[in-house]
Parts: structure tokens; C-alpha cells; sequence
């Protein structure tokens, strides 16, 4: 069944020619099947090409399409309309950008600079554990690794940092801090002093104050409150 | 240049390295492991590299096991040789298979996940086309981080950059090439988020701009996948290679075309016609369905064809079924969980109760910038360009010929960024300094961009991109014909009369959305125009190439096509050999290197 619903888009917009913000309205028709990418597509294509948004991937593999929807952060390819109808129960939806970064234009927003506090928390292995032998793979059990692979399909698409009760300005967030963590519980890293210096340091895990909206918008489902739950708890290993 | 139009910024760096995606932040990382006081700006038109198109391959990477007792790298380079329906190049096979384990073990020391089985080690799983003893028996090969392999190849190479201090300049172009004494030194970026243009001259540039796919209109590749490194090379008046070679997925996920892994498959899935037959054993009566891509695409359409497909009510779009029902708990829900959740989010069925619908989409150019075996780009079969660099999937070695083995892809882009980055770091013991701005620089971004702002009308951009993807899945899609392609070209030069008329909402240059997707809609047109070219030229039909008016492979065309783009933007073509040291040099497996017969 196809399922066409007529949507009223309100859309936070911002020029910054003249640093001018205002909010539009768009109207349209579309199948229930359409994801939100597609919608805002659409409204190029036959509204106004000059509304700026961005994507990439457009399967949540990537993390660039967060908006906040009816004062939900989220990722715009994976919300379908006929889902996005059931959830809020309205067809009149209000998109802004991230608050997380500054605005660059309409939708989008400087995401490298939310990425510095990424870059902070030092997501690569600091200091590395040698392989066992010539040739061969280190040895790890898959039990060992459930205790953190989970963390690692996080892609920083910022949805959880924008939920958090702390501010980016004196928290790296909870995806920083769990890049973190899961280098603290992975074996191949030596380095875990440094690791809980990350934790302990004035923007780190202090500033968590548990309560769980990262778990609870996060898109790939990852229970990011648990991961920096061990990080309090300092089950390090 | 005009007013608007003017580079505000020089930076001088060792090496630029235009896409930052697996391929080109390997080639970083390689450069910075042999000489740590390298500079290193890398270019990406995504806001952060770890976002690049490597992060959705899901499942996983061809190295066979110094410690398997049955596989050998041999007939991982058998198997890539057949794959290629006999047009890869040998050289370039046995490079990548034979340094294949080696830099598998790179990345897992430099922090990937690989999936551990019971015994602390890699697990492995089966793909299309992998084979023991020269087409014998599935040969578990692929190593793999769950279904979710690239992300964790990216992830690695990302952060890796990161810790050695290369420079990301995010949400930019690579709008031209700069060169100078017949070496490249550099190229011209637009800075999207700054409105800026920027000049970087570099000893050495890398093109790694990954591929094409948003040419059509079902396609696995993400929305900056249109091509820009193919085109600037094509502006530059140099050539690129086999772009007719399309690689069609065979099961994307109908509706957005989302990748639905070939690892489905290799863990037991089934496809199903209308009459829930297990088609394939018809078309491959003994690799089924896991034949190789190309194979499985031409059964699915032709099933669809005629009459034995099924239509998707809501999207009207005619497809199969992918039968993954019987899979256990475990393949579901650990194995295989981003896709599972695919099919759930995307068109909301289980795959543990439900069929999955699915059609082939576009995924793959196994053609692209060519290059030797160290990536130098080619100016001609003879002749590199000094200074210029190419890897990934936006270069042509060929690795792949005319079909892509699943696994390879990424084989390829690690494989060949160390290669690349070896040979770069050999090259700046000599190179040049590539001196001051040259006299000419910047004048075919200043045209192009004038030309973007300076355009009115009201024709719309997105409607002609959508139009141009229509154009090509149409008419030079799965299979092809001259008539067909006849039209494209017609309808090709049309769209490209339409772009003169589209204006631009804003002429501002800051974060200006519309002026990046008027760019894009540029080097579509180019590359598709390319495709078509080279397809309608290639009377045969050859891997993912299949010609209805020429079905069978044709020792006429044994040989790589090179397109070239001249000042009045008409394409015209060369040749490539095809290397087959493996086959010429002799010894026990000379044979199996020979212009096989390709049946599965």
C-alpha cells in the first residue's frame, strides 16, 4: 500500500551573508516509503534548490545527516515518513540544525569542529601491543571482544552529544568518551594511563551525569550510558 | 579571474592527497611510516574523512592464510583473473594477492576489530567467485569486523592519520590540477565551508576520490560519489580507463538501492524468483548463488525480464527475493547485525520471518584513472605523469578487469596505498620543489565557477540530475545495445544544453550547498558521457560489459579502453595491453592464466 501523506516542513534557516536566521515553510506530498534525505531532495528539486542540508552515505553508516527533528536529534536517511508520522503523530515537522557546532548555512553545521573533541580522546591506539609472532594474529577471544565491540559502531554522527545534559564546551561528550573506553578495554592498547588521564581530565567523565539521553537517542542502538558506566566503575580490562 | 573567482590562500605541503577515504589516508600513513617529517594535507568532500564511502562496505577482505592448509595465493589470483573475465592486469594481481596477509596484519596491529573466532583468531567466510584448486570447492578467504569491514578499515586508517598529524580539509574540491615542467605540483581547492579557493602546491599528488555510482539512479554509493577525480583528470586532458566496466550489485535493498552484503549469501542465503525457485542453479549450475556479481545482476534481470520477478507495491519497482530465513540466531544478530537492521529501518520486514526484496544496484567502477603498478597515473600506455599519483577506486591498475570479485575492493585499497605511499616516499628523496604559483593557475576553476555563477535561467539542477540518471539506467544499464546507447549520447548533449540555464539561487560562495551540486552535476555528465562512449565502442560483451547485439567476450577487444576528453568536450579513444605476465613468464600454473572460458 502507498501510503502519500501531505507534510508541512518548518525549517530553520540561516544565511550567512548577512547572518540572517529565519524559520520556512514547505509544503508537499510525498509516499510514506520516502526517508526524510529524499523529502529535503524533493524540496530542491521542485521548491528551492538553494536550502542547504547534507548527507552521505544515506543508510546511517556515516553520521553526517543529523538534524533535530521536532526536538529530536537523529539521522535524517533513516527516518521514513510513514514512520516519522506514527512516532510524532503530527505530519507538521520542525528541522534544525545541530547545536553542537556553529551553524554554517541552513542545515548544516561545522562538524569538524565538533570532531576536534573526538580528536581528543585519541580514537587510535596510543601505543601498541606487537603481534605474537612473524606473520601471525594476535589472539584475542571473541568473549574478550564482546566487552566493547558494540562501542565501536559508533560513528560520531553527534546525535548523543546533542541529547547530553552537559555542554560540548566542558564535556569531549559521550562519544569522545567512549572512543575512549573501548581503547581502554581493547588489548592491542599498552597506553592506559594516558587513557584514564583522557577519563579524568576536567572535560572528561566528571562531567557524565548519568543521565542516559546518549543511550537513548543514539541511532545504532549502542548503549553508550553503559560504556561510560564502566568507565565510572573503572572495569578497565 | 573574475572578481568573485580568486585563490586566497597558497599552502605549500610535500603531498596532497585529493579524497580521504581508506585508499588515500592509507597512502598518508605509509608516506608518514617511511618519512615522519612528510607534510600531509588531505582533501575530503565529506566534514570528516572517517565519514568517507570506504565506511559502508560491509563484508569483508580477500587474503588468504599463510596457515590455511588448503588455500593458496595462487588461486586467489586464478580466481581474481577468471572474475575479471580475463582483462585485469597480472602484474598488478600478484602484487596485491601476494602482500594481501601482510597488511591484513598491519591493520589489525594499527587497532581494526576483525571478528575472532573460538580460537582468538580471524574468523573467515566465503564470497562469490572464491575458489580452491583453480575452481574447485568455496574457499573461505575473506577476513572480515562482522558486516561492517570497511568501517573498520576506515576507522583504522582515519585515526592513524590523526595520530600522525595529517592536515584534513573538510567539505572541499579538488577543482583543477596545477602543473609545471610536465610534473604535477598540485591543485585547486574550493573550501566549501570558508567560500574559498585555495592553491596547494605539493611535491606529489594522490587522486583517491573514490567512484561513480550516483551516475544512476539505484546505487550503493553515497551522495558525493559522482565522479570529481575522473573528471578534473578528464579536464586536465588526461585519460581514464574501462569506465564502461560498471559493476552492478546484485542485491541492493529495492527502494534506496542500500547495499545488502554479498556476505548474506556466503553465510547461506538464498535467492528466489515469483514461484520462490532457487534460480540461480539454472545460470550457474555450480557456484549458484555465489557466482560472481556480474553473472547473479544479468540472472536477477533476466528473471524480472521475463515475468518471474515480483513488484513492490509501494515503490513499483520489480525485483526478487533474498531467502536468509533459516540463518541461525546467531548470523542474525551478531554476524550480520547492520544489514538485518537495513531491512527492518529502511523497508521495515524481519529477514529472520521475512523474504527481503532485492534488485541489483549499482556499486563498483572497476575502471577509473590509469595507472601502473606503483600508481603512477598515465598520461599514455608509455608515459606517466611525474608528480601525480592515483589509488583507490578512483584508479585503474587493473586490478579488477571488467567484474569485481567481492572482498577485492578493499584488498585493493590498502594494498595499493602502501604501494602508492612506498613509492612516494621513494619519489620525495628526488623530487623537485614545485616553485612558486604558475602563471596560469586557477583559470579553469575561475571559468567553471564564473560560469556556475554568472548562469540565469530557471532550470533546476536536481531535475537534471535525476533526468541523467534515468538517461543511464535505461539505457546503459545491466544490458546493453547500440540503439540504446545511441539515444544516451542524444540525451546526454541535451542535459548538458539544459545545465547553461540553470541559475543559482545564492551567488554567495559560503557553504553554498547548490554551487557544490551544480559542480557535481558537471563531472556526472562527463564521466556518464565516458561510460556511454566506451560502452557503445566495446562490441562485445565482457564481465559486468554485456552487450545484447554482441553476447559473446571477443579477442578484438582484448585490451584495456583509454578515454580521452578533447577541447570541444567530445570523447575519443585509445588502448591499454592487458599484462599477463603470469601466463607468459610459464612455470607449473602458466595455464590457468591463459584466456579462460569463464563458467561457474
Amino acid at each position: 500500500m502507498n501510503t502519500r501523506q501531505t507534510l508541512v516542513l518548518k525549517i530553520h534557516r540561516y544565511s550567512p551573508e548577512n547572518n540572517q536566521a529565519w524559520v520556512q515553510d514547505y509544503q508537499l506530498k510525498v509516499s510514506g516509503m520516502l526517508r526524510f534525505t529524499d523529502v529535503l531532495r524533493k524540496i530542491n528539486q521542485e521548491q528551492d534548490p538553494g536550502l542547504a542540508w547534507t548527507s552521505s552515505c544515506e543508510h546511517a553508516q556515516c553520521g553526517s545527516c543529523s538534524a533535530i527533528v521536532n526536538g529530536k536529534p537523529l539521522l535524517l536517511c533513516e527516518l521514513l515518513v510513514k514512520k516519522a508520522v506514527e512516532r510524532f503523530k503530527t505530519t507538521t515537522f520542525v528541522l534544525e540544525p545541530l547545536t553542537v557546532a556553529p551553524v554554517l548555512r541552513d542545515l548544516i553545521v561545522d562538524l569538524a569542529q565538533a570532531y576536534e573533541r573526538v580528536h581528543q580522546a585519541k580514537p587510535f591506539i596510543i601505543d601498541p601491543a606487537g603481534p605474537p609472532a612473524e606473520g601471525d594474529e594476535l589472539r584475542i577471544q571473541p568473549q574478550m571482544m564482546d566487552h566493547y565491540v558494540e562501542a565501536t559502531r559508533c560513528i560520531n554522527c553527534f546525535c548523543c552529544a546533542q541529547a547530553c545534559i552537559s555542554r560540548p564546551g566542558n564535556f569531549l561528550g559521550p562519544n569522545a568518551m567512549m572512543a575512549n573506553i573501548v581503547r581502554m578495554l581493547d588489548p592491542k592498547e599498552q597506553a592506559k594511563d594516558e587513557r584514564l588521564d583522557i577519563l579524568s581530565a576536567g572535560n572528561g567523565l566528571a562531567r557524565c551525569h548519568t543521565a542516559r539521553a546518549c543511550s537513548f537517542v543514539c541511532p545504532k542502538e549502542i548503549d553508550v550510558a553503559h560504556f561510560l558506566a564502566l568507565g565510572k566503575q573503572g572495569k578497565m580490562s | 579571474m573574475s572578481q568573485a573567482i580568486q585563490a586566497h590562500e597558497v599552502i605549500n605541503k610535500d603531498v596532497l592527497v585529493l579524497g580521504a577515504g581508506g585508499a588515500g589516508l592509507r597512502t598518508a600513513v605509509q608516506i608518514l611510516s617511511r618519512r615522519p617529517e612528510t607534510s600531509i594535507a588531505a582533501v575530503t568532500k565529506v566534514s570528516s574523512p572517517q565519514k568517507s564511502h570506504t565506511t559502508t562496505a560491509q563484508g569483508g577482505v580477500a587474503a588468504v592464510d599463510p596457515k590455511d592448509r588448503l588455500d593458496r595465493p595462487v588461486y586467489h589470483m586464478f580466481d581474481t583473473w577468471k572474475g575479471s573475465d580475463c582483462s585485469a592486469d597480472q602484474n598488478v594481481i600478484k602484487t596485491i594477492v601476494d602482500s594481501a596477509w601482510e597488511q591484513i596484519l598491519w591493520l589489525d596491529a594499527h587497532g581494526l576489530h576483525f571478528t575472532r573466532n573460538e580460537e582468538g583468531r580471524f574468523s573467515k567466510r566465503t564470497f562469490g567467485g572464491h575458489t580452491l584448486d583453480f575452481g574447485g570447492p568455496s574457499a573461505f578467504r575473506a577476513i572480515f569486523e562482522a558486516d561492517r569491514t570497511g568501517k573498520g578499515i576506515m576507522d583504522t586508517v582515519w585515526s592513524e592519520s590523526l595520530k600522525n598529524k595529517v592536515l584534513f580539509i573538510n567539505q572541499s574540491l579538488a577543482t583543477e590540477l596545477l602543473f609545471r615542467d610536465g610534473r604535477c605540483i598540485g591543485a585547486v581547492l574550493f573550501e566549501a565551508p570558508k567560500g574559498t579557493f585555495t592553491v596547494v602546491l605539493a611535491k606529489a599528488t594522490v587522486i583517491s576520490t573514490g567512484g561513480l555510482g550516483q551516475v544512476y539512479k539505484i546505487t550503493t554509493n553515497c551522495r558525493q560519489n559522482t565522479g570529481d577525480g575522473l573528471a578534473l583528470v578528464l579536464r586536465e586532458g588526461l585519460p581514464v580507463m574501462d569506465l564502461e566496466a560498471v559493476q552492478f550489485h546484485p542485491t541492493g535493498i529495492v527502494g534506496p538501492g542500500i547495499l545488502a552484503s554479498e556476505a548474506l549469501r556466503g553465510e547461506g542465503g538464498i535467492l528466489l524468483n515469483k514461484d520462490h525457485e532457487p534460480f540461480m542453479e539454472k545460470y550457474a549450475p555450480k557456484m549458484k548463488d555465489l557466482a560472481p556479481r556480474d553473472l547473479v545482476a544479468r540472472s536477477i534481470e533476466t528473471e524480472i525480464r521475463e515475468g518471474r520477478g515480483i513488484v513492490n507495491s509501494d515503490l513499483n519497482l520489480p525485483h526478487v527475493w533474498l531467502d536468509i530465513r533459516h540463518l541461525s540466531e546467531y548470523v542474525h544478530k551478531v554476524k550480520l547485525p547492520e544489514i538485518t537492521g537495513f531491512f527492518s529501518k529502511f523497508i521495515g520486514i524481519d529477514p529472520r520471518t521475512d523474504l527481503c526484496p532485492v534488485r541489483p544496484t549499482v556499486h563498483y567502477q572497476m575502471g577509473g584513472i590509469p595507472v601502473n603498478v606503483f600508481g603512477e597515473v598515465q598520461q599514455s600506455p608509455d608515459q606517466i605523469m611525474p608528480g601525480l599519483y592515483a589509488v583507490g577506486e578512483s584508479a585503474c591498475a587493473s586490478f579488477h578487469g571488467f567484474n569485481r570479485l567481492a572482498t577485492n575492493s578493499l584488498l585493493e585499497l590498502f594494498t595499493m596505498g602502501k604501494v602508492v605511499g612506498d613509492r612516494i616516499a621513494g619519489y620525495l628523496r628526488e623530487a623537485p620543489e614545485p616553485g612558486g604559483k604558475p602563471a596560469h593557475f586557477a583559470e579553469k576553476t575561475s571559468a567553471l565557477f564564473s560560469g556556475y555563477l554568472e548562469a540565469r535561467g530557471a532550470d533546476n539542477l536536481w531535475s537534471i540530475r535525476e533526468a541523467l540518471r534515468e538517461v543511464m539506467t535505461e539505457k546503459c544499464g545491466v544490458f546493453r545495445n547500440e540503439q540504446q546507447m545511441s539515444e544516451a549520447i542524444e540525451a546526454l548533449k541535451e542535459l548538458g544544453q539544459r545545465t547553461r540555464k540553470v541559475g543559482l539561487t545564492s551567488s554567495s560562495l559560503v557553504m553554498n550547498q547548490e554551487l557544490v551540486d551544480r559542480f557535481e552535476l558537471d563531472n556526472l555528465l562527463t564521466v556518464a558521457m565516458t561510460i556511454v562512449v566506451g560502452a557503445l565502442a566495446r562490441k562485445e560483451s565482457r564481465g559486468a560489459h554485456s552487450r545484447e547485439d554482441y553476447p559473446e567476450r571477443s579477442h578484438d577487444y582484448q585490451h584495456h579502453t583509454l578515454a580521452y576528453k578533447q577541447e570541444d568536450g567530445g570523447i575519443v579513444l585509445g588502448k591499454r595491453d592487458i599484462d599477463m605476465s603470469l601466463h607468459q613468464e610459464g612455470g607449473e600454473h602458466a595455464g590457468q592464466f591463459g584466456l579462460l572460458e569463464r563458467k561457474y
